[in-house]
């Protein structure tokens, strides 16, 4: 943490001082008087802007809108139809432009509004007519769930908020809005339950995202990337996900959830630890059955970075650690292997990596394929011209597996980069390297904040009914409590039952 | 969150923080150092504790009065500014040379237990890195990490069962078989294992409930006699008398005693695991060293860590005899013991310094 903050210091001393919010992206835009000629100044070299000219009882009428944005049926149905019947029933419906506002006429124009402009008294009224083609609600492929329901979140954003809105109808549901991207405009809303969210989360977050100075961003992650507390660690700090049901059930523990448009996933804030490896489908299973699945997925993440490690530690420093018949059989399985053990761990990961980056790059077809003939040929091929030993190939699997199991993504990567990190302690130091990684690993999620709260509350809790929600899941009546890291103005969910 | 706050630790950690500053080295040599006494030593740490929680009551007596400053501050404040910067320089010196002692035996330890022909250098180095990480983050992200490391190592008492089984009960009879001469050369040696619990003077501006700062100590400092406690009765009933005598780490000699069908030499992972305790400790000494250097050159700069890490790596890697160096590192014992006895000489300037401005004024 320590050279990431001298390191920062220096980026900060080199990045230009930030000027307040980014209003003034080309200064040639200044407030000019709105008209005919001004607009099409403006918009010059865009080949899809349209002018149409109609002629009504009234006089002419031009509408100038974005061809790709507005649909021609809609437009005809909205604007063009009545226009032509009654000019009055559109200019009611429609927002009147004031007479210096050539920026926001643009800003509506490039958003997908329809700009009415009436000659007979100069005037212009913009109506929105965004109608660009959406993608429907689909299931998710990245944290699909057996129970629960199926629709994830999409790109649009009203999709989004209307998912969230249809199952938390109260008024308490609040969603501020924010424009960042100085040149990408891309809308954010920042939702929250009034009646729980802590103020000093919330302002903290709004305030970060205030301070934001980025020209755009293709999708949250980014943003995540921008506004969290830590940026030099390898650890995602904020929860991340496309699932409507999670982003619902931490809203109603007091979290803030950031939805943006153009973005599949929506961000949580703050996020333990612990809750990455946490899957909306452990409330949906009965609780014995979730508890295991859930330690599964805790300490799987502790065996996948140490399983590797400890065979290479074993056989290079500490033979003497495994009982008589286990050393052999390990000896025998790697007679023919003419490296060290951490060259041979080193090569089978990489071979392990490569094969999932190449399955994830790849037409699905083809993908199967792939893995089928990685598996297969490489595996086998490999053991059996004695480049890595039967041994290590099964331990390697396992701790692959493994890494998928965190219900978070970005978590099952991260456990593939620290991993490398025991693997080279494990390499020069045996045991005690590894030791020392684990305190090394200890400590920096100690130091860890997600909005300022501890990263690793339940493990070090800040409220003991943290527990009874964490690698065990009790029954739900049992679960009363907000948790900690929320800081939740009401503590209690419901009052205890009395029967 | 509260790195600007000047309080900053709460109960929790005030306990984890006298308790993980007590645990290191000595532990592992516990029954060793007691060896005089025979197999009467068994209850000597619960006497220990007693005493431990007896010099506590001074050291928080007094800083209850001073609620802002720490040892050095008030050294300054009580014997005036140059003969307590002299005092603080002694301690900065004693520091450096009781982290060197710890660290340098840990290593020696690993070396011969784990990693065996192997130049110390490397551990070494990998020790510092992780160490001075620890203590970037302050004194509470020090005592996150004792909490963290007293939980990760505390389920080893676990491989006590199979001593147990093992030992004989009869051994810890009769109770008082011992000269006073004995008892005191097995006191002296088994408060090695004691110090640690006086870094409270040093962090107690940094506690939040300092009233209840004694109690929270005491617990730590009970937490870490019940372990010693146990661990010298399973010493007791499991080692023979020769084998106390001879036995340097027996420890490490209770480990071998577990039998597990998937697992032998347990001790070479449990002396890889202590590295969490060994961390915890030398942290916690680390930041008090730093703190030194900060009131000495009066200014709060970063690279007074640095300074004091090198001077530490410097001192372990001088080649010292090792007679010299054995008795440099054994007669430390009286400057703790005069830290520890410390506050009591504060104390009684503190009472006599107010006499002297009344008659002043």
């Amino acid at each position: 943490m320590g050279f990431g903050k001298v390191l920062s210091k220096l980026l900060k001393k080199k990045a230009p001082v930030p000027t307040g919010k980014p209003q003034a992206t080309s200064k040639s835009r200044q407030s000019e008087r709105v008209s005919l000629e001004a607009i099409k100044n403006n918009l010059t070299d865009i080949a899809d802007v349209k002018y149409k000219q109609i002629k009504t009882i009234n006089g002419f009428v031009t509408l100038i809108y974005y061809e790709s944005l507005v649909d021609t049926q809609v437009l005809h149905q909205m604007v063009v139809g009545p226009i032509l019947r009654q000019q009055e029933t559109v200019i009611h419906a429609a927002e009147k432009v004031g007479e210096n506002d050539l920026n926001q006429l643009l800003d509506l124009i490039t958003t997908g509004y329809t700009i009415i402009h009436l000659h007979q008294n100069s005037t212009f009224y913009a109506l929105s007519t965004f109608s660009a083609e959406n993608r429907a609600i689909q299931q998710t492929e990245t944290e699909s769930t057996v129970i629960g329901p199926q629709d994830a979140f999409t790109e649009s954003l009203n999709t989004n908020l209307s998912l969230i809105k249809r199952r938390i109808a109260n008024p308490e549901l609040k969603n501020k809005s924010y424009e960042l991207g100085s040149e990408t405009k891309t809308k954010v809303a920042v939702l929250y339950l009034n009646n729980l969210v802590n103020r000093e989360n919330l302002d903290r977050l709004c305030k970060k995202l205030e301070e934001i100075d980025y020209d755009g961003f293709m999708d949250i992650s980014m943003l995540k990337q921008l506004i969290e507390d830590h940026p030099y660690s390898p650890f995602p700090q904020y929860n991340m996900t496309v699932r409507t049901d999670m982003a619902v059930q931490y809203l109603l523990d007091g979290r803030i959830v950031v939805v943006m448009g153009n973005s599949q996933s929506v961000i949580i804030a703050p996020t333990s630890f612990f809750e990455l490896f946490v899957s909306t489908e452990d409330y949906y299973n009965r609780w014995m059955t979730a508890t295991l699945l859930r330690s599964l997925r805790f300490f799987g993440f502790f065996i996948t970075i140490i399983l590797t490690p400890t065979y290479i530690s074993a056989l290079t420093y500490h033979p003497e650690l495994l009982p008589f018949e286990l050393l052999m059989n390990l000896q025998e399985s790697r007679d023919r292997v003419p490296f060290p053990p951490v060259i041979e761990v080193l090569f089978i990961e990489l071979v392990i990596e490569i094969l999932r980056e190449a399955g994830s790059r790849m037409p699905t077809k083809i993908g199967q394929t792939i893995g089928i003939v990685g598996g297969i040929v490489i595996g086998t091929a490999a053991v059996e011209a004695g480049l890595i030993s039967n041994m290590l190939t099964v331990l390697v699997a396992i701790s692959a597996l493994l890494s998928f199991l965190p219900s978070n993504f970005l978590m099952s990567n991260t456990s593939r980069f620290i991993r490398y990190i025991f693997i080279l302690s494990a390499g020069l130091f045996g045991l005690y390297g590894q030791m020392l990684a684990l305190a090394w690993l200890f400590i920096h999620l100690l130091n860890l904040t997600s909005l300022g709260n501890p990263y690793l509350t339940p493990v070090i809790p800040r409220k003991w009914t943290d527990l009874l929600d964490s690698v065990v899941r009790l029954p739900l009546g049992l679960l009363q409590y907000k948790k900690g890291i929320s800081r939740a103005k009401t503590k209690r969910i419901r009052p205890l039952d009395e029967e | 969150m509260d790195n600007n706050k000047r309080k900053k630790l709460n109960g929790y950690h005030v306990v984890f923080l006298v308790q993980n500053t007590m645990v290191g080295l000595g532990l592992l040599s516990l029954p060793n150092k007691l060896n005089s006494m025979g197999y009467s030593q068994w209850w000597l740490p619960l006497l220990l504790g007693v005493i431990a929680n007896l010099t506590l009551i001074p050291m928080i007596w007094l800083f209850l009065r001073y609620p802002t400053e720490n040892l050095y501050t008030l050294n300054e404040k009580l014997l005036g500014k140059w003969f307590g910067k002299f005092v603080n320089l002694f301690l900065v010196l004693y520091l450096i040379i009781f982290i060197s002692s710890i660290v340098e035996g840990y290593l020696d330890l690993i070396l011969i237990v784990a990693l065996p022909d192997r130049p110390i250098t490397g551990p070494l180095i990998v020790f510092f890195l992780v160490l001075l990480y620890i203590v970037h983050g302050g004194i509470k992200s020090i005592a996150r990490f004792s909490i963290m490391s007293f939980f990760l190592t505390i389920w080893m008492l676990i491989f006590l069962y199979w001593p147990i089984i093992e030992g004989d009960p009869r051994h810890l009879l009769p109770v008082s078989n011992f000269t006073l001469k004995e008892w005191l050369q097995a006191s002296r040696n088994g408060y090695f294992s004691m110090v640690g619990y006086d870094l409270i003077m040093i962090y107690f501006p940094y506690i939040i409930h300092q009233k209840r700062a004694f109690l929270h100590g005491s617990i730590g400092i009970w937490i870490t006699s019940i372990v010693y406690f146990t661990v010298t009765v399973v010493s007791v009933m499991y080692f023979s008398p020769w084998q106390m005598e001879e036995v340097v780490y027996p420890i490490l000699k209770l480990y071998k005693a577990v039998e597990l069908s998937f697992f032998e030499r347990i001790d070479v992972m449990g002396i890889s695991l202590w590295v969490f305790l060994l961390l915890s400790t030398a942290s916690a000494y680390l930041w008090v060293g730093k703190k030194g250097l900060d009131s000495l050159r009066n200014n709060n700069k970063t690279y007074h860590l640095y300074l004091l890490a090198i001077l530490i790596f410097v001192f372990i890697n001088i080649p010292f005899p090792k007679d010299l160096q054995d008795i440099l590192y054994d007669q430390i014992f009286y400057l703790k013991l005069a830290i520890i006895l410390w506050p009591n000489v504060l104390i009684l300037v503190h009472l006599i310094r107010p006499k002297k401005g009344r008659t002043v004024t």
